[in-house]
């Protein structure tokens, strides 16, 4: 049976069981894929629980390589723009675990920890903590607008 | 079954199906739960109440003899070792503790029947108030805030995120009051 990478948590708690699948697949709200420049799919980002309280979860997974993540963090910007562009968000989320790989560079300073799952759950042989950090509009637009000035 | 001088805990029956639809339903707080006032009609009830849920115990109150709440316990994750719990009063028992000696028992059938090492429970702001004393005594833990995550009632609400790890409830005395108490009724 084909594995999924366990941090990618939205696909891989479940694991591949069809029903599941489907159901995580319907709260996906948009998507856009990473290619390298050898059109070679290296990351993904989906916008996932966008509902009607202005909120939604922005899950980004590349390939566990550093020129995959070097690429995704390359295009974190452009994607974030695309999500409050593209959906009237007041609040995104990130969830992440404490040992993945960073996919957002500069613009993780942005987000603010609103909560912390200690141990939350053992990836490689070992627990990690889960984090639930947030990225306002207006936060997002003062950083936009600074690189504007 | 757990049975204390003013509850009886117990595993839900299809007979308890219309005194739960009857708790959920109350108007003053069904916007807060989780069909957020989008409740299904009766005959679409049970498929939905055991949506990603392991187990519904009930909570009957003694004296009266009737379901005063509920506990449910729902997206248990064997792997990661935890499973989430939602917790219903009825209307007319809020604030009486009935429910919330349940919420003790349910956490010594929880960690005594799962291989689970943590309960977690989301309340928004104005519920959250039944789980200070836990917070405030160690029995429970609030594991972040998310400010202004939902719309109850055309208001924006923070949800809270409760969490209860099984060692810390282990060792509490809050549990060995409650096991010293239960003894003498079962």
């Amino acid at each position: 049976m084909a594995d999924v990478d366990p941090r990618w948590w939205r696909f891989s708690r479940d694991g591949l069981e069809p029903s599941h699948l489907l159901e995580t697949a319907s709260g996906v709200a948009a998507g856009v894929i990473v290619f390298d420049e050898g059109q070679q799919p290296v990351a993904c980002a989906m916008l996932a629980d966008a509902g009607a309280s202005g909120t939604a979860t922005l899950e980004f997974f590349s390939l566990p390589d550093p020129a995959a993540q070097a690429l995704a963090r390359r295009y974190a910007p452009d994607l974030l723009v695309a999500a409050f562009d593209g959906a009237a968000i007041r609040r995104l989320y990130v969830e992440r675990f404490s040992g993945d790989p960073d996919l957002l560079g500069d613009l993780a300073d942005l987000f603010e920890i609103e909560v912390r799952y200690p141990d939350f759950t053992q990836i490689d042989g070992h627990y990690e903590d889960r984090t639930i950090a947030v990225l306002t509009a207006e936060r997002f637009q003062e950083w936009r607008e600074g690189l504007r000035r | 079954m757990i049975t204390t001088s003013r509850i009886v805990f117990r595993p839900v029956q299809p007979d308890d199906y219309l005194r739960l639809y009857e708790i959920e339903s109350d108007p003053s707080t069904a916007m807060t739960w989780r069909y957020r006032g989008d409740l299904p009609p009766l005959q679409e009830y049970e498929p939905a109440l055991w949506r990603q849920t392991q187990q519904i115990m009930v909570v009957e109150g003694r004296e009266s003899g009737t379901v005063v709440g509920y506990l449910q316990l729902h997206d248990v994750d064997l792997r990661a070792g935890h499973g989430w719990f939602s917790l219903y009063s009825g209307p007319e028992h809020r604030g009486s503790g009935l429910v919330m000696e349940g919420l003790m028992a349910f956490c010594e059938w929880a960690f005594g029947n799962w291989p689970i090492r943590w309960l977690y429970a989301h309340s928004f702001e104005h519920n959250v108030h039944a789980f200070e004393s836990g917070l405030r005594r160690g029995e429970a833990v609030r594991l972040g805030v998310l400010r202004e995550r939902m719309v109850v009632g055309g208001a924006l609400t923070d949800v809270h995120v409760i969490g209860i790890e099984r060692e810390h409830w282990l060792a509490s005395p809050l549990r060995r009051r409650f096991n010293t108490l239960r003894a003498r009724f079962t």
